[in-house]
């Protein structure tokens, strides 16, 4: 799991630099996926609580997702 | 035993036997040695505490209101028994933390939509808001005894979003966490019951940007009357709080926070009046700041609120009042 925090700012980049090329492959690629994953939750979450809960039982019907009563 | 079973024979089937040798009231109250078997601690099946976040739940409730200035409209749907959806209205003034002693407010305006699907084993919450924050919190049981929790607020702007994973362990007389953040944050806490009345806990977190570190010890003792909780960290905070519950219907609260650095002290009193129709709490502080929070419940499932501050030093007069539909 700690892998997976990496640090947002560029601070870090300049020691980074001396650890050779792939403790430098494997921070880019953690950065980038973070970046990724972070877009994938801010558009998907509120859509994965919908699609978990539309398909819980008793199923409820679409209309009641869009009507106000 | 033959003396004792014609003496049961006489006296009615409720009462146990009487000692062959008891006279009038002596004979009929149960033996004392009973209510000292009762009283008597069983240290190895001591109750489970409370999590460590919340040591000072009940002086958070009574003391710590949602206290709004605007107008608040929330309205909750439930689709069905684990799912709903919300739709919140707020309009009003929010406050902007700035470095000078004056209060800089800005009038805002959003609409929140939430939805939620609570279940025994996982609690998935999210709301998003018209400028594209989303507050998340994710709760998921891995085991019986092994919780996750996620907690985020993910902005448009870059590196302005936060995120929490936690790790939650409950023993049979203690709990631990383990929690990690942005910005490289870890932190870890464990509690433990004493005994039937008292638990003990402590915590260590470190700050990997600022290479800060930190350590904090709490404790809590309560009774069905009382609770009193006081915590200490490095950070040169001490805080104690106290709470009595008066009576079904009433509880008082107070609360003292003393800073060591800044040498800063804050008190605080309140009441938390929880009445059949209303709940109301109000509260006075050291810094001379007073507050009220009224919700009133006008039908099944609607609540009028009315919350109030009063901060007399600043010259800062805050109200708000607002509505809850559904549950």
């Amino acid at each position: 799991m700690a892998s997976r925090v990496s640090s947002k700012g560029k601070g870090k980049a300049g020691r980074g630099a001396e650890d050779g090329p792939t403790a430098r492959f494997v921070k880019e690629w953690s950065t980038w996926t973070m970046k990724k994953a972070k877009v994938i939750a801010h558009y998907g979450f509120i859509p994965l609580i919908i699609v978990i809960g539309m398909n819980s039982e008793p199923k409820p019907h679409l209309s009641q997702l869009l009507s106000p009563v | 035993m033959g003396s004792s079973v014609s003496h049961a024979a006489a006296s009615p089937p409720s009462i146990p036997p009487p000692p062959p040798h008891a006279v009038g009231l002596a004979g009929v109250l149960p033996p004392k040695s009973e209510e000292k078997s009762e009283k008597k601690v069983d240290w190895l099946n001591l109750p489970c505490p409370v999590p460590f976040e919340e040591i000072q739940r009940e002086a958070l409730m009574s003391l710590k209101p949602e206290l709004f200035e605007g107008l608040r409209f929330d309205f909750t749907k439930g689709l069905n028994q684990k799912f709903s959806l919300s739709h919140s209205v707020f309009m009003g003034s929010m406050e902007v933390p700035s470095q000078s002693s004056d209060t800089i407010k800005v009038p805002t305006a959003h609409y929140e939509f939430g939805a939620n699907f609570l279940d025994p084993k996982l609690m998935l919450v999210g709301r998003v808001l018209t400028d594209g924050r989303l507050n998340a919190r994710v709760k998921c049981d891995l085991s019986d005894n092994l919780t996750l929790k996620i907690n985020a607020q993910l902005t448009n702007e870059p590196h302005y979003s936060q995120g929490m994973f936690n790790f939650d362990y409950k023993g049979k007389d203690y709990r631990s966490q383990f929690q990690i953040g942005n910005n490289a944050f870890y932190g870890a806490n464990y509690i433990q019951s004493v005994s039937p009345h008292l638990s003990l806990g402590s915590e260590v977190f470190w700050l990997g940007h600022q290479r800060k570190s930190g350590v904090g010890f709490a404790a809590r003792y309560d009774t069905d009357k009382m609770v009193a909780t006081g915590q200490v960290a490095s950070t040169g905070i001490v805080a104690l709080s106290y709470v009595q519950k008066v009576s079904e219907k009433v509880s008082l609260a107070s609360d003292f926070m003393y800073n060591l650095m800044t040498r800063d002290v804050t008190s605080s009193f309140g009441y938390d009046y929880i009445l059949r129709q209303c709940r109301l709490r109000g509260k006075i502080d050291s810094a001379g700041c007073v507050a009220a929070y009224l919700e009133e419940r006008l039908n099944m499932g609607v609540n009028f609120i009315l919350s109030a501050e009063i901060n007399h030093p600043k010259k800062d007069y805050k109200f708000g009042f607002g509505m809850t539909v559904g549950e």
